[in-house]
């Protein structure tokens, strides 16, 4: 009898999303290889959500170096360049390589899965040697993309980063065994991966799997809305509101900004019924407060309130977009200022979901944000609708390995 | 943000210096030229901090240290003496002494003067009179003071280019430095460091007296301890003969990087901190391996 099939699972603790699809893809995985072992190496605010959800995490967790705190330092108000920040990353990344360098060269695992997981995948190109088990790597968008305002020198560097990344996977096509797209071919922008350099779609289609979105939910438990609402507490003569800007601390610009439109946007709806969720690295304490508004912090099943809601506001990370957008919720989404992904990959997929309502965080004033509520909330909406079996078609591809 | 915070921190001779960790062994970094400081080591730091003790510190000229404008007070005489001074302010008996570039010349100074406070000694990119240099920078090393005709290439390398036009030298030093493919990332830290200091202390640090061949041979003869070389191929600052020359100086293990430039330990950080902690770990007797591989359980 073969020994167990043993799992390393890293998931990026960038915002929670790729900690929910994660979790969703590890439970498919158990129902297709019988006993299989996952443990985790992550860090806050992932650890949350995989010990909430009982998961294994593995205690070499304890010495990553932060990835979501310095974020959080590298962010200004309702702006963080996502691309530098994690360029100036390079020695938590390191160091969080090493970690796990030393997890692996101790433990046998039979599949190492990074969801995200940078220091992985460039780690492991850079010393290919360094490889001892299957390796398979996930991502929902696929190039480093200039912004605009950064003019030819981010151009120059983005592109410098692709091209390495290139380079990378046609000199060491052993590393990755398999490379998933977390999304469709259609969800990639029409750019290209530098000026030299293949268009995105094109190279991701012949180094990647599509795995469809992958959702952290059953679609089963939250079709009726109606039971929803009332397990939730919501009464079906309110219109609920939720506001909710992710896992890191970087959203409280926003949120101060949208409970600030509160009163008039209460005026325009008068059976409003507004929840902001601080999430758990902000303190609902330091929020300001307003009559019949509700804060509250972290909380577990956001995706069943936001399945249930009237309306919801945003950030523009992809995870909280999508599940809006797969529960055909309306929403107002406001990308944190020079950040490539949410502007550009994110904006490109749930544009061609007809979801969302996109806002500049600058531009948009609290009587700005309170007639957008009055105009969205309750809308029905016409979106694309989206796949719900992304886990289980990542987690066959996971199990190839482990047979 | 840094990696890991230090635990510890001091000042003395002028030097500023830095702990992390609690190991049972003291691995010291040793900074290298004063072009840069102790951030060199950023990608070393956290992972050796994990097993061992850690301690770096930032050169005289550069960093949170003092820029003396006298050139004496860069010989490096007084940067091993720097080095020792550390040891004591930190509380480190003995360490293995882990150096870059022109760090290699105070680390010698430091482990022939106090050669039972060492328990190995790496080295990477070593800058040492023990091969001839690449012969570009060394026509114009030996015309730093003189007015040229010419700011072309290694022309950059003298005191009234770098009064006239400081940072486009730093700029040309750090792309030889860093002749891998998709370095920006290095280039602009190691640019940033060197805009930490200004002409007139470089110019002082190029006229400090270093080691010439003769003196470097004598203290090899006499070394005694483990001795770990790395050099990079495609090194245009100090060419791969001179580490290999080195590692056959002190009988020393050599590990020759092929395509990589003079600062391996932050181009190629997996390859260099395990080839390190191997070395640690053989160098520090009496620390058991187990225990510090299973540091995290």
């Amino acid at each position: 009898m073969s020994a167990r099939k043993r799992v390393l699972y890293i998931s990026s603790p960038i915002g929670l999303g790729h900690a929910r699809r994660d979790v969703a893809i590890a439970r498919e995985l158990r129902n297709l290889v019988d006993g299989v072992e996952i443990d985790w190496l992550a860090q806050d605010p992932v650890t949350r959500v995989l010990e909430r959800e009982g998961e294994h995490v593995h205690p070499a967790s304890r010495w990553l170096a932060n990835e979501s705190r310095h974020f959080e330092s590298e962010s200004a108000e309702h702006d963080l360049h996502c691309f530098q920040a994690w360029r100036r990353m390079d020695e938590i990344l390191i160091a969080n390589f090493m970690v796990f360098h030393d997890v692996v060269r101790e433990e046998r695992y039979d599949l190492w899965v990074g969801d995200e997981a940078w220091e992985l995948d460039y780690y492991l190109h850079e010393n290919p040697g360094e490889k001892r088990a299957h390796y398979a790597w996930l991502t929902d968008f696929v190039g480093w993309l200039p912004m605009e305002e950064g003019g030819s020198h981010e151009a120059f560097l983005t592109a410098d980063y692709n091209a390495e990344m290139v380079e990378h996977i046609a000199a060491h096509p052993e590393v990755r065994d398999r490379a998933l797209f977390v999304g469709n071919p259609d969800d990639i922008v029409p750019d290209r991966l530098g000026p030299e350099l293949p268009l995105i779609r094109d190279w991701t289609e012949s180094h990647f799997d599509f795995a469809g979105y992958v959702s952290g939910f059953d679609p089963e438990e939250l079709s009726d809305t109606e039971r929803l609402r009332t397990e939730l507490g919501y009464r079906p003569d309110e219109q609920v509101c939720l506001v909710t800007v992710g896992g890191s601390g970087v959203g409280k610009h926003l949120l101060r900004k949208v409970i600030a439109a509160f009163p008039e946007a209460k005026q325009q709806v008068s059976n409003l019924r507004m929840i902001v969720v601080a999430g758990p690295r902000i303190d609902p304490a330091t929020l300001p407060q307003a009559d019949g508004l509700e804060v509250c912090p972290y909380v577990h099943d956001l995706y069943r309130h936001l399945a249930a809601c009237d309306l919801a506001v945003v950030q523009g990370g992809l995870t909280t977009a999508m599940e809006l957008t797969a529960n055909r919720r309306p929403f107002l989404y406001f990308p944190l200022k020079h950040h490539f992904e949410q502007n550009l990959h994110v904006r490109h997929r749930l544009e061609r979901y007809g979801a969302g309502r996109c806002m500049s965080f600058e531009e948009s004033e609290p009587p700005d944000i309170a007639a957008a509520i009055g105009e969205e909330i309750g809308r029905e909406v016409d979106y694309r609708p989206v796949e719900t079996d992304g886990a289980a078609r990542a987690a066959e591809r996971l199990a190839e390995m482990l047979a | 943000m840094r990696a890991v915070e230090p635990d510890e921190t001091g000042f003395v001779r002028g030097t500023y210096w830095e702990r992390f960790g609690d190991g049972d062994t003291t691995v010291l970094f040793v900074p290298a030229w004063a072009i840069v400081h102790a951030r060199v080591w950023k990608m070393q730091v956290a992972y050796f901090a994990r097993h061992f003790r850690v301690v770096v510190f930032d050169p005289r000229g550069n960093g949170r240290s003092e820029r003396p404008q006298d050139p004496a007070a860069y010989s490096e005489h007084e940067y091993a003496a720097d080095l020792a001074a550390v040891m004591d302010a930190s509380e480190t008996d003995r360490a293995v002494v882990v150096s870059l570039s022109m760090g290699a010349q105070r680390a010698l100074l430091f482990a022939d003067a106090y050669p039972e406070r060492v328990l190995g000694m790496a080295f990477i990119a070593p800058s040492l009179q023990l091969a001839p240099g690449h012969s570009e920078r060394a026509h114009y090393e030996k015309r730093f003071g003189e007015q040229l005709d010419t700011d072309e290439g290694w022309a950059k390398m003298n005191a009234h280019y770098w009064r006239r036009d400081y940072r486009s030298f730093i700029e040309f030093f750090f792309e030889n430095v860093f002749t891998e493919p998709h370095s920006t990332k290095q280039i602009e830290d190691t640019v940033g460091w060197g805009l930490e200091s200004d002409a007139e202390t470089l110019i002082a640090t190029a006229l400090g007296p270093g080691l010439d061949e003769a003196a470097t041979r004598e203290i090899t003869d006499r070394l005694c301890c483990p001795v770990l070389v790395i050099h990079g191929e495609d090194d245009r600052i100090r060419p791969v003969e001179v580490g290999e020359a080195l590692a056959a100086a002190t009988g020393g293990e050599f590990m020759r990087m092929p395509a990589v430039g003079h600062c391996p330990q932050a181009r190629k950080p997996v390859a260099v901190n395990l080839a390190l902690r191997e070395f640690v770990d053989k160098a520090a007797t009496g620390t058991r391996r187990e225990e510090a591989v299973h540091g995290y359980s």
